[in-house]
C-alpha cells in the first residue's frame, strides 16, 4: 500500500510504453488503426476476468474456475445468440449467459463459505464440471454467434472499442471504491485479516461470497468478449485460469489476500495481449509469448514482496514486537 | 473507587450461559452481571473459560446454553457487529489490528456508522480521536510498525469508539510497562466514571485488586463466586482461582548431595543486545536469568542453543566447544532451547499431541523404519501422566490446548530425549496457569536431578526465587549481580534489577 501499491502500475505503463515503441520504430503494421483496435479488443476477455480475478485474489481466494466458465458461456451463447434471432431473444440469451456465470459464482461461493472447502479445491471442481457440461453441450467447434450482436460488442470510434473505454472507467471507480470508501477498506480488511475484520463488526461472510460471485459473473462478461472472438461455440478456449490470475499479480494483487488495483490488473492485461500482439510481427513463435508471461510472473513475485521480505528478515532476528520497555532499548555499545 | 450503588442499570448480563468445544466444556452454567459504571474484574487460570466468556458476551462465539443481555436488550446468539450496536466495546487480548492498514484506517473500520465522517476527513479525524482519549500514536502510522504496548491503547480506542455502554478488557496490560499499566487505569477509570460498565479480565491480581469494584472468580469453565473487591487479598484470590492454597508451589531442592561439576562454561560471549557475559553452570543446577525485560537475557540464550548467532566469545559443553552456529549443532551436543514463542517456535500446532510429544525421537519408536503405534503411545501416554497434561485424548491438535499444557508438551521432548545435559528454557510458564506451573517446576528440577544442567530466563521474581539454585542478574546485556541460592528470595532478585548495580550500568 502506499507508495510501495504505486509500483506495479509505474513499471507496466513503463513496459506498455517501452514494449510499444520499440515495436512502432521496427514494424509499420504495429501502429495502425486495424491493429491497435485489434489489440485491444483482444484485450477484452482478459481484462474482464482478471478484474473479476482481482476481487477473488483480495479476499484472499482463488478461482481457477473461471476458464472453464468463459468456454462454458462461449457454449451456451451458441444456443442463446444464434443468427436470425429477435431482439428480444437475444436480449434474454445475453441474460442466460450472466446467468450462467450468477449461478457458477453462488455454486463457488456456497463450496468456499457455507462448505468452507479451501478455495482452489472448490473452483478446481467447479472448472472441471464445466468443463464437462461445455464438451457435452459442444463437442466440436459448431453453432455461430449472431454476427449483430458480436458487431454490437466491438463498436468501436477510430481504433478504439468503446467497451474498452467502459473498462478503462470501470477499473478508476473500482480503485477509487477500493482505497477511498470504507466498504472498500472493508473488503481489504477480510483479505488481510478475516478474523480481526469480523472483530471489527465487517460482515466477512458476505463479503467473500459476494466476492466469489463478481468474478464469476465478471468471468461470463468476458465469455461475450470471448464469443465475438471466436464467433463460434468452441469448447476449447484459452486457459484464463492462470493468465487472469498472472495479471491480477502483475498488476500488483497479493496472493495471499488484501492488495491489489484494478488500473494495475488492467494494465497487466493489456501488457500480456501487447506481447501476444507483438510476437507474431516479428515472425517469433507465439510460444515465446507463454515463456515471457511465465518469467514476468516470477519476477514481479520476487520484485513486489522484496520490501516485505527484506523487511522479515531484517526484523526476524530482533524479535520484531517485544516490548520496548524503559531500557533495553540498545544493547551496552 | 467507591461502589456503585444497586441502583445503577445493569449493562451486561449473562445467565446461566454454558459452552463445549467438542469434548472439553469451556464453561458451565456462568452467571455474570455488570452495572454501569463498576469495575467488574473477572480473574481465573489459564483454560477457566475467561475468554469463552468473553467470546459469548461479545458475540463471536454462540452460548450453547443460556441468556444473555446487553443494556436491557436480550439475546441468544448474534454477531460482534451486534454486540456493538446493542452498545458493546471490547477489547481482545489478541487485538483486532489490521497490521497491514494505517491507524486512522484501523479506527475508520471500527467507528460504527453513524459516527463515521467523511473518508475526506479521516485523518484529522483519526488524529483528534487519539487526542480525545489521551493516546499519544501517529494517525498515519502502519499499525505493524507500533510496538506491542502502542497496539494496546489503540485496540482499546477502538472498543472505545462504538460509545459502548459496557467495555470488556481482555488482558489489557500483557504487553505494558508499569508506566503505560497506570496510564491505562486512568483511562479506564475516567470511563467508568461517565457511567461505562468495565469488565476487566486479567492475570495480575494486584492490578485488580487496585482496580476493581468487584472480582469474579472462574476455575474449569464454573464460577467459583463474586466479591467485593475491597475486603480480598491476592492469597485469597489465587485459593479460589486453584481450589487449593498457595503453599508449596515450588518442588525441593535437593542439590546438597551433588558433586560440583562445570557443564556449561561460558567466556566472553557476545551477540546481539548481549555481552561479554561469563557463566558457569553445573550439572544438575538451575540457573535462573533475571532482569528487566528486554536486556538480552533471551539473546543469551538464543545464542546458547544455535538459534542465533554469536558474535564473539567462546562457550563450552561438557568439555567440549560448543557449536552454536546453528540449532542443529547445539542439539547435537544435547543442547536444547525452550523457546519463549512455544506456538511459533516449538510446537506443531495443528498437529497432536501424539506427533508433537513424539516427533524427535520417531526413529527410536520406528525400529523397521515403520513407525510402532503401540510403542509410540505408550511412550506418549507415561510422559502425558509423569508431565500431568490435561487433554481430551492424545490426539488432539496441541493449538487446542491450554497454554500450560501446551508448555507441558514441548517439556516431553527433552525427556524423552535420553542424551540432554543442558535446557535452556524462556519463561517457561509464559501463559501458564498457577496449577500446571508447579507440574512444570517439577519437571525442571526432576531434569536437574538426573544431572541436566538448566538456564531459566524468566520476568517473575519468585519463580526465579522459588525455583533457582542460582540467579543472575542482567543490565543492558551484562551480568550485573549474581545471587547464591541462599540469598535467593522475590525482594532481593527485585532489588537487584532495579537497584544501584543495573542502574551504575545504565550511567
Amino acid at each position: 500500500m502506499r507508495s510501495r501499491g504505486w509500483i506495479p502500475l509505474v513499471l507496466l505503463a513503463a513496459l506498455i510504453v517501452a514494449v510499444g515503441a520499440f515495436t512502432a520504430v521496427r514494424q509499420d503494421a504495429f501502429l495502425t488503426q486495424y491493429n491497435i483496435n485489434n489489440l485491444l479488443l483482444a484485450t477484452m476477455p482478459l481484462a474482464l476476468v482478471a478484474i473479476g480475478q482481482t476481487n477473488a485474489l483480495l479476499v484472499g481466494g482463488f478461482d481457477v474456475s473461471v476458464a472453464a466458465l468463459i468456454t462454458m458461456c462461449v457454449v451456451t451463447a451458441s444456443f442463446t445468440l444464434k443468427p436470425d434471432e429477435t431482439t428480444l431473444s437475444l436480449f434474454l440469451g445475453a441474460i442466460a449467459i450472466v446467468g450462467v456465470g450468477a449461478a457458477t459464482g453462488v455454486f463457488n461461493a456456497t463450496l468456499i463459505r457455507i462448505l468452507r472447502l479451501p478455495s482452489i479445491i472448490a473452483t478446481l471442481g467447479t472448472l472441471s464440471i464445466l468443463e464437462g457440461a461445455s464438451l457435452l453441450l459442444r463437442n466440436a467447434p459448431e453453432g455461430e454467434i449472431n454476427s449483430s450482436v458480436i458487431d454490437a460488442l466491438n463498436t468501436s470510434i477510430g481504433f478504439m472499442p468503446v467497451a474498452f473505454v467502459g473498462v478503462v472507467l470501470l477499473v478508476v471507480l473500482a480503485d477509487l471504491w477500493l482505497y477511498r470508501t470504507r466498504t472498500g477498506m472493508a473488503v481489504r480488511a477480510v483479505g488481510l485479516d478475516e478474523t480481526s475484520g469480523r472483530r471489527l463488526g465487517i460482515s466477512t461472510g458476505v463479503v467473500i461470497f459476494l466476492a466469489f460471485v463478481v468474478c464469476s459473473v465478471m468471468a461470463s462478461i468476458a465469455g461475450f468478449y470471448s464469443a465475438a472472438e471466436v464467433q463460434i461455440g468452441s469448447p476449447i478456449i484459452g486457459d484464463y485460469a492462470l493468465t487472469s490470475i498472472a495479471a491480477a499479480v502483475l498488476g500488483g494483487a497479493s496472493l495471499a489476500g488484501g492488495r491489489g488495483s484494478f488500473v494495475g490488473t488492467l494494465l497487466a492485461a493489456l501488457f500480456l495481449s501487447l506481447i501476444n500482439n507483438v510476437l507474431p510481427l516479428f515472425q517469433q513463435p507465439a510460444e515465446y509469448a507463454q515463456m515471457t508471461i511465465g518469467v514476468l510472473i516470477l519476477l514481479a513475485l520476487v520484485l513486489y514482496q522484496a520490501p516485505e521480505l527484506i523487511g522479515r528478515l531484517r526484523t526476524g532476528w530482533r524479535g520484531v514486537g517485544r516490548l520496548p520497555t524503559g531500557e533495553g532499548e540498545a544493547p551496552a555499545a | 473507587m467507591s461502589s456503585p450503588g444497586p441502583e445503577t442499570p445493569v449493562v451486561l448480563s449473562l445467565r446461566g450461559v454454558s459452552k463445549a468445544f467438542g469434548a472439553v466444556q469451556a464453561v458451565r452454567d456462568v452467571s455474570f452481571d455488570c452495572r454501569g459504571g463498576e469495575i467488574h474484574a473477572l480473574v481465573g487460570e489459564n483454560g477457566s473459560g475467561k475468554s469463552t466468556l468473553l467470546g459469548m458476551a461479545s458475540g463471536f462465539l454462540a452460548p450453547d446454553d443460556g441468556e444473555l443481555e446487553i443494556d436491557g436488550h436480550r439475546r441468544r446468539r448474534g454477531s460482534p457487529a451486534e454486540g456493538r450496536r446493542l452498545g458493546l466495546g471490547i477489547a481482545y487480548q489478541t487485538y483486532s489490528h489490521l497490521l497491514d492498514l494505517s491507524v486512522a484506517e484501523n479506527l475508520y473500520l471500527a467507528v460504527p456508522a453513524k459516527d463515521r465522517p467523511p473518508f475526506a476527513r479521516m485523518a484529522k479525524w483519526a488524529a483528534a480521536t487519539l487526542a480525545e482519549y489521551g493516546v499519544d500514536l501517529d494517525a498515519s502510522a502502519r499499525v505493524g510498525a507500533l510496538s506491542l504496548a502502542q497496539r494496546q491503547f489503540l485496540e482499546v480506542v477502538k472498543a472505545l469508539l462504538p460509545r459502548p455502554k459496557v467495555l470488556l478488557l481482555d488482558e489489557p496490560t500483557t504487553a505494558l510497562g508499569p508506566q503505560e499499566v497506570q496510564q491505562l487505569h486512568a483511562l479506564v477509570h475516567e470511563r467508568s466514571r461517565a457511567g461505562v460498565g468495565i469488565v476487566y479480565v486479567s492475570h495480575r491480581l494486584p492490578e485488580v485488586l487496585e482496580i476493581a469494584d468487584r472480582i469474579s472468580v472462574l476455575r474449569d469453565g464454573v464460577k467459583q463466586g463474586t466479591f467485593a473487591a475491597a475486603g480480598m487479598t491476592e492469597d485469597a484470590l489465587v485459593a479460589h482461582m486453584i481450589g487449593r492454597p498457595l503453599q508449596q508451589a515450588f518442588p525441593q531442592r535437593d542439590g546438597d548431595g551433588r558433586v560440583p561439576e562445570v557443564l556449561l562454561d561460558v567466556t566472553g560471549l557476545r551477540g546481539d543486545r548481549f555481552g561479554p557475559v561469563d557463566l558457569k553452570v553445573e550439572k544438575g543446577e538451575i540457573l535462573g536469568v533475571a532482569g528487566a525485560e528486554g536486556n538480552g537475557q533471551a539473546q543469551l540464550l538464543r545464542a546458547l542453543a544455535g538459534v542465533e548467532r554469536a558474535s564473539a566469545g567462546r562457550a563450552a559443553c561438557d568439555g567440549a566447544s560448543l557449536d552454536a552456529r546453528s540449532p542443529l549443532g547445539a542439539l547435537r551436543q544435547g543442547v536444547v532451547l525452550l523457546s519463549g514463542d512455544r506456538m511459533q517456535e516449538s510446537l506443531f500446532p495443528v498437529l497432536s499431541v501424539r506427533s508433537n510429544t513424539t516427533i524427535q525421537v520417531l526413529r527410536r519408536l520406528a525400529p523397521m523404519g515403520f513407525l510402532n503405534r503401540r510403542r509410540e503411545r505408550r511412550t506418549v501416554d507415561d510422559m502425558a501422566g509423569r508431565l500431568r497434561i490435561r487433554m481430551a485424548s492424545v490426539e488432539q491438535p496441541v493449538q487446542s490446548l491450554s497454554g500450560g499444557n501446551q508448555q507441558k508438551v514441548s517439556l516431553t521432548r527433552p525427556f524423552l530425549r535420553g542424551d540432554v545435559k543442558l535446557i535452556l528454557a524462556d519463561e517457561p510458564t509464559q501463559g501458564v496457569d498457577v496449577g500446571a506451573r508447579f507440574d512444570i517446576y517439577e519437571a525442571l528440577r526432576a531434569k536437574a536431578d538426573e544431572g541436566v544442567a538448566l538456564v531459566v530466563k524468566s520476568s517473575d521474581p519468585l519463580e526465579l526465587a522459588g525455583l533457582c539454585d542460582r540467579v543472575v542478574v542482567m543490565s543492558r546485556g551484562v551480568i550485573v549481580d549474581e545471587i547464591p541460592g541462599h540469598e535467593l528470595g522475590e525482594q532481593r532478585i527485585v532489588e537487584a534489577i532495579v537497584g544501584g548495580r543495573a542502574a551504575k550500568v545504565e550511567a
